[in-house]
């Protein structure tokens, strides 16, 4: 990598196709040195707000900027962001070689990149197969081989995980991680949490096109542990529970069945002192991981 | 600027479109120019003056602007597969400044369109006085300014790969654009010329324009003849040139300008 570290900065972003506002007066920043996950549910102007930051999209309104400049004033666009959109942005009459070959020569990248990507991408083998034939995980990597000719600073991937095997998404894993560590800026998006839990320092949120939270991921996820009870009596200490049984915040209480609570608030000894206080008969409890997947419904409002 | 057209000049040879592309500029030309002398074009059919005339000449070679169609569909093409193929993505990625992809475009395939032009006036040149000497005719034209002819036809070309180039940036669905080039190059003007009053504009279309390279009337003498019209007149070559030139001129500048606002989703 050359040069220095970039952050992107979208402010008040916009962007309104028609009557349909795809992005409402978005602010984030994604910080170089860490992988940010960009999450909404599909349709949620994810990939708009991407192609907003490469000029792919003019915004309507607003700005976004990398290292306080925008995409088109770089002199050396490719070795300053690479992006993965779709899966499959190549002439199906292109061999994977012939493909690489093109964009080395418009990014000013020496051919031996194009043979170390491929095999980077251990994609030697169908080097000189025409794309037509290559499967979604091929493409993947192959798209992934372009955006990196460059050995660009910031990278965007749109739902890279699209057609990877286990194998692959894992490689891929370690291999942003291995990036980010190199002061690289990596956006990533996904509508799939589990993903996004397993690689993002960071996550941004959006829903509608407006931004829902934007926050280091452990302060995210940590903010509401949770404790699943079984009880027969679930009924009796949920009553028992929001009538405040001690000072601090009243617990939250969810009844996900007729013998099982999720509370939120008070820590495993304390609901089952309160239960036993309470002559209540508790079965179990189990502090819940805390769940992005849960506070991405809930964020998100998709449970409704 | 000379990434870019290094990189179009891959893109274009990554293919086996192009090499289609020539292989169709030998066939057409000497296919084409081969069989129209062996026939004659007294024998044409309304008859023509045969190739021991001037016209007869202008006539046989006229006939190679109808090939037009193939350079213009690979300038189309040069647009529109980036579209349909999602390649424009990375293209305006690696090269955010969009009227520059599209001038690299123009000269990396205008560069192709010469070649085909090459090819055409070549195998041409070879059928037209091969097939010639084997009838055994005292051509109507010295021989030199038949390849005059047949290198203006092959300059043509030229100006037919920045057109389709145009119409691809403007249309950009591939099928729509092919539809909208090879049908008007090929029933287009014709009909323009049956219709009375816009017949008379037929000088200043581009097809029209290039007939006037050659001085090429057989189709449009023969519609008049069978439409009872008056026969339309061609600019003079040198107007024909011009009016060509400016078309491409147009046409191109059209292609730069035409993705520089449009969002790309």
């Amino acid at each position: 990598m050359t040069g220095g570290r970039l952050r992107i900065e979208a402010r008040h972003l916009t962007k309104r196709f028609g009557d349909v506002t795809a992005v409402d007066d978005l602010g984030f920043t994604v910080e170089p040195g860490r992988i940010t996950g960009f999450l909404g549910p599909n349709g949620a102007g994810k990939t708009t707000t991407m192609r907003m930051v490469i000029g792919h999209i003019a915004p309507t309104s607003g700005s976004v900027t990398i290292g306080g400049k925008s995409y088109r004033e770089f002199a050396d666009p490719s070795a300053t962001v690479g992006a993965v959109f779709d899966a499959a942005s190549f002439h199906p009459g292109h061999s994977a070689r012939n493909h690489l070959r093109v964009y080395a020569a418009m990014g000013g990248h020496p051919d031996q990149r194009v043979d170390e990507l491929l095999s980077l991408m251990d994609l030697t083998g169908a080097a000189h197969r025409r794309t037509h034939g290559f499967s979604t995980g091929m493409r993947q990597r192959l798209n992934l081989a372009t955006a990196l000719l460059g050995d660009p600073r910031v990278l965007l991937l749109d739902e890279p995980s699209n057609g990877l095997d286990p194998a692959g998404t894992a490689w891929l894993r370690s291999f942003l991680r291995y990036l980010a560590g190199e002061g690289r800026t990596v956006l990533v998006s996904s509508h799939v949490l589990g993903e996004v839990q397993q690689i993002a320092d960071d996550v941004v949120v959006i829903r509608q096109g407006r931004l829902v939270a934007a926050a280091p991921l452990a302060e995210l996820s940590g903010a509401a542990p949770a404790i699943l009870v079984r009880s027969p009596d679930a009924e009796a200490l949920a009553q028992v529970l929001v009538r405040r049984p001690s000072a601090g915040p009243i617990p939250r209480v969810e009844r996900i069945g007729p013998e099982q609570l999720r509370v939120w608030g008070p820590d495993q000894a304390g609901l089952a002192d309160l239960a036993a206080a309470h002559g209540i008969r508790v079965h179990g409890l189990t502090t819940e991981e805390p769940d992005l997947e849960r506070l991405f419904l809930d964020l998100t409002g998709s449970t409704r | 600027m000379n990434r870019l057209i290094r990189a179009e000049f891959r893109r274009l040879l990554a293919t086996r479109m192009w090499w289609g592309a020539l292989l169709a500029g030998g066939l057409l030309g000497g296919g084409l120019i081969g069989m129209l002398t062996l026939v004659g074009p007294e024998n044409f059919d309304p008859p023509m003056p045969g190739l021991h005339t001037e016209q007869g000449v202008r006539t046989v070679v006229g006939f190679l602007g109808y090939t037009a169609f193939v350079p213009a569909a690979v300038g189309t093409l040069a647009v529109t597969s980036e579209y349909r193929h999602r390649t424009i993505n990375f293209t305006f990625l690696f090269a955010p400044r969009r009227w520059q992809v599209l001038v690299a475009k123009i000269v990396a395939h205008g560069a192709a369109g010469a070649c085909y032009g090459l090819v055409l006036a070549t195998t041409a040149a070879m059928a037209f006085f091969g097939a010639a000497a084997v009838k055994g005719v005292a051509l109507g034209m010295p021989a030199a300014g038949i390849i005059e002819l047949l290198a203006r036809t092959g300059l043509a070309m030229v100006a037919y790969t920045v057109l389709g180039i145009g119409v691809g940036a403007l249309i950009r669905n591939q099928v729509a654009a092919l539809a909208v080039v090879i049908g008007y190059l090929y029933a287009g003007e014709t009909l323009l010329m049956m219709i009375p009053g816009v017949r008379h504009l037929y000088p200043w279309l581009p097809g029209g324009a290039a007939a006037a390279l050659t001085d090429f009337t057989a189709i449009s003498d023969a519609l008049s003849q069978q439409l009872s019209t008056d026969p339309v007149h061609l600019l003079s070559p040198v107007a024909g040139l011009l009016v060509l030139l400016a078309y491409t001129a147009l046409f191109g500048v059209a292609a730069v300008l035409s993705p520089m606002r449009r969002d790309v989703v």
